[in-house]
């Protein structure tokens, strides 16, 4: 008996282990041979004809039914070149990478994911460069789009949407266009309205906006992995006072995205930075008081800096191991054209990268879209490496809670800095 | 004289012959038919008059070489150096496709390595026990006796060794989900697989000791680490301390108060506690953190009721907080993840103990109330030694779970909490990981496979390690309690 229960405890304790190795071991069994054989066997066949042609397809789960359409038209407009089925599966643009890499093989054939992903998945030999009219692709979307899309010269993905960065939503019921202009009177008005500007200043990618907006860096280095920042140079430790100073104002609260919704739906919110996700529910609370713009700006040393930000793009990539690339790349570029963005926004209210359907006259009289583009000149591309993400969001949380533990806001900023641009573990 | 040359000998010490003296022995005697069957299994069965049963031999002989001969010893040829070509691709505007070289793909080579391992020693082992069986059936002929045909083999397994027939699928699992991924787990820790080594893209290979050499030498694996390892074993013990022993104590007086006579329903409060078991935990677990969180459901009852207040007037509460941070301040989200735990646990714990409170013999527990033994006394000299020296080792593999009580932690705390400690943050760690939450994130979620390999690795040591102690510890004190 005894030994048996000691047995057992040991399967326990190696299953345990065996655990993680069974993670490692879905990573990448499979047949190389096989996919190379494929592929010249059938190379003798004609690009005209596809013959049967099997893709999947990943996209976000609110997009599921408009993507069905999206592939049905694909299908029909193609009945005569070949037969063409698609799958679609569900997959959250935020976690693509997440997916694809522990496969690379397994992913689907065509995939959406948010750009910040297109540095490791290139590395990972998962996304294909687009070889099919890339510089089409390239003067029909916005420029911003196409760089969040291109990695060393060779462009890795089609722009789909170019609305995934953040900017201000207020209620101008309770402040004007004009008090929205700087933080400084947007917090003065909302105080005395008894309400609060809301921002997840304990989140790494809004913190980043302030540091942004004073000419400061947070980049990916040169290769690829580690992040470059010099916060903690002039006018670091200002910035991180200007910070203090804000999230100490009565007129400010500091709260996670579902803290900030919960808050405009009970009123207590009358402004708030976040992305077009909450679009809706500010313009269901507020009504014809919803209003949108770029963020304001943020008084330092005395002076007002525009705040900067992150600039977010939706983009659809092709997976290389995939048996019908060439296929692949056509639909993925059926899906992200003109009218299929114009078809995203009207459905979705999703923000066009494309350079003609984001000129309609909808989508420029839409305030969240309208905003983004505001900003557009003060945001850059999120390119920051694994360990930029944690020291960042507790510079934040230090800063939310007031307590300074006793630093001063230099050595704040070093300790901060220290974190991020420690070597990513190798 | 054949009888005595067709029983194996025994051994100079009088104890059975091993596996290998009685291979040894059989292959020795053998005739001609039991000496082919180690080449080609089917054979000595042929020669020996079953001839189903040689074709299923052979056959499982056969698939074991087929797939040595097309994919186990191609890979192992490659096992040395996990493979050498890069795959390159070619996209052709003709065909519309991609054209790949014949490349490498390390991780295939590894898998299909360890598993051609496995099936080159299974088979040897096989082919020994296959010259035993013959050897028998060569003893039963010389003996006068007939072989047994297919049908009275079937019968045989289903009958008296039954026991082979049921260990069969089992003993296979083990192989398949437990052997096989362990070795791979353990050959990676050897390797450079990570993420910029990630096939089929790329290749990865041998790197000998320097992953351990990484984690223990001077470059560590964050430039914290030894100061978080240090925080976060600490809090990893204290936890798994108290995760253990307040289960056991809660589920030990909830079973004490159903069963007691006075208790009405007892069955209707065992069953609603058991509610909570049928519910999977990772739901309950995000349920729970919403309820919790600053701007959730219990803050507002909190705040209505004029709890925060209170707290706030008691100091135990900052004057400038306007909600409870139950999960977002170290001390309070330490707390909270114990008393969720226990709430999670108590069930489980309160089934087991119900069990064993029932089996303490009644005489027992008479003579002490006879005796004058008041209830508590009868606690704490008969039905906690009586728990102990039961659940001693369930106790031992309770805290084990709990070093890697991966499910709590990582579900209570993962995107709410944030940490303050800004050393902490360099390494990615917060002051309520575990070891194993923050290996995860540290490994898992940047693709470091190998690292993850080699604190898997050692995780097991210092568990194996902690249970062999405590096994050995609690081996005696049973010895004495009964």
């Amino acid at each position: 008996m005894k030994k048996l229960i000691s047995r057992r405890n040991f399967l326990a304790a190696m299953g345990t282990v065996a655990a993680a190795g069974v993670l490692t071991a879905c990573g990448g069994s499979s047949s190389g041979t096989a996919s190379s054989a494929a592929a010249s066997s059938t190379a003798a066949s004609a690009a005209e004809s596809w013959g049967d042609v099997k893709l999947t397809m990943w996209g976000a789960e609110e997009d599921q039914t408009m993507l069905r359409e999206m592939a049905d038209a694909f299908i029909e407009q193609n009945a005569d070149k070949g037969n063409v089925t698609i799958e679609i599966g569900v997959q959250s643009e935020s976690s693509t990478k997440d997916t694809v890499l522990a496969d690379p093989e397994s992913a689907a054939d065509v995939f959406a994911f948010a750009d910040d992903q297109l540095n490791e998945l290139v590395n990972a030999g998962a996304l294909q460069e687009i070889l099919l009219n890339p510089d089409d692709i390239k003067s029909r979307n916005l420029p911003g789009s196409v760089d969040a899309a291109t990695l060393n010269d060779k462009l890795y993905a089609y722009p789909m949407t170019a609305d995934n960065g953040y900017f201000l939503y207020y209620d101008a019921s309770v402040l004007t266009a004009e008090d929205v202009q700087s933080m400084d009177t947007m917090l003065e008005k909302a105080a005395a309205a008894g309400k609060k500007f809301m921002m997840s200043v304990n989140d790494a990618w809004y913190i980043y906006s302030f540091y942004a907006g004073a000419g400061l860096v947070a980049t990916l280095a040169e290769d690829g992995i580690n992040t470059v920042c010099n916060w903690n140079e002039a006018p670091g430790a200002d910035v991180t006072q200007a910070i203090l100073d804000i999230t100490a104002n009565p007129g400010f609260k500091s709260g996670a995205d579902a803290d900030i919704v919960s808050a405009i739906k009970d009123g207590s919110c009358c402004a708030a930075i976040s992305g077009t996700w909450n679009a809706n529910t500010a313009e269901g609370a507020w009504g014809e008081g919803y209003a949108a713009t770029k963020l304001p700006t943020y008084t330092l040393n005395g002076e007002q800096v525009q705040m900067g930000s992150f600039s977010g793009y939706k983009l659809v990539g092709v997976n290389p191991h995939s048996a019908n690339v060439g296929v692949a790349m056509m639909l993925a570029d059926f899906i992200t054209n003109e009218d299929n963005q114009i078809k995203r926004f009207n459905d979705r209210k999703l923000g066009p990268s494309n350079i003609n359907a984001n000129a309609t006259e909808a989508v420029q009289s839409a305030p969240a879209i309208a905003a983004l583009a505001e900003q557009s000149s003060y945001a850059t591309l999120q390119r920051v490496g694994a360990n930029y993400w944690n020291s960042a969001a507790s510079l934040g949380e230090i800063l939310v809670s007031g307590d300074t533990q006793g630093k001063t806001t230099q050595q704040l900023v070093d300790n901060a800095v220290a974190g991020i641009t420690a070597p990513v573990a190798q | 004289m054949a009888e005595m040359v067709l029983t194996p000998p025994l051994r100079a010490d009088g104890r059975e012959p091993n596996f290998l003296q009685k291979f040894g022995h059989a292959f020795v005697h053998g005739d001609i038919f039991t000496k082919l069957s180690f080449v080609v299994w089917g054979l000595g069965y042929i020669g020996h008059g079953q001839l189903i049963k040689a074709l299923l031999v052979t056959l499982v002989q056969g698939l074991g070489l087929y797939f040595l001969g097309t994919s186990g010893i191609p890979a192992l040829k490659k096992f040395s150096t996990l493979g050498t070509v890069q795959m390159e691709m070619q996209f052709n505007p003709l065909t519309l496709k991609n054209e790949v070289n014949n490349y490498d793909n390390s991780f295939a080579i590894l898998l299909l390595s360890v598993i051609a391992l496995v099936v080159i020693v299974t088979l040897i082992a096989a082919a020994m026990l296959v010259v035993q069986s013959n050897y028998a059936l060569q003893a039963q002929k010389a003996a006068g006796k007939k072989p047994n045909n297919f049908r009275q083999d079937i019968t045989m397994y289903l009958n008296e060794k039954f026991y082979v027939t049921l260990l069969t699928l089992p003993v296979l699992g083990v192989v398949v989900f437990t052997i096989v991924p362990l070795f791979i787990l353990i050959a990676v820790a050897f390797t450079n697989y990570d993420q910029q080594h990630m096939p089929p893209a790329a290749l990865f290979t041998w790197v000998g000791l320097a992953n351990f050499a990484a984690l223990f030498g001077g470059q560590s694996l964050t430039v914290t680490f030894s100061y978080a390892f240090g925080r976060v074993l600490g809090w990893t013990l204290v936890w798994a301390f108290f995760a253990t022993f307040t289960t056991f104590f809660g589920g030990v007086f909830l079973a004490m108060l159903i069963n007691n006579k006075k208790t009405k329903c007892q069955k209707l409060w065992r069953t609603l506690f058991m509610v909570t078991i049928a519910v999977p935990q990772f739901v309950t677990l995000l349920l729970v953190r919403n309820f919790f969180s600053d701007a959730g459901i219990f803050n507002t009852l909190m705040t209505n009721a004029g709890v925060t207040d209170f707290l706030k007037t008691i100091g135990l509460l900052g004057q400038n907080m306007n909600h409870i941070p139950f999960l977002t301040d170290q001390h309070w989200a330490k707390f909270m993840i114990v008393l969720i735990n226990i709430w999670v646990g108590v069930p489980y714990q309160m089934i087991i103990a119900t069990g064993v409170l029932m089996n303490i013999p009644g005489d027992m527990l008479e003579a002490s109330t006879i005796d004058g033994a008041s209830p508590w006394q009868s606690f704490i000299h008969i039905k906690l030694p009586y728990l102990f020296s039961v659940q001693g080792p369930a106790l031992v593999t309770d805290f084990v779970k709990n070093v890697n009580n991966f499910n709590v932690i990582y579900l209570l705390t993962q995107d709410v909490y944030i940490t303050k400690n800004q050393a902490l943050a360099s390494s990615s760690a917060k002051e309520v990981d575990l070891l194993v939450t923050w290996l995860f994130r540290l490994t898992q979620e940047q693709y470091n496979y190998k690292m993850a390999a080699v604190i898997g690795i050692m995780v097991f040591i210092i568990c194996a390690v902690f249970t062999l102690v405590c096994f050995r510890f609690l081996n005696k004190k049973e010895a004495t309690f009964s």
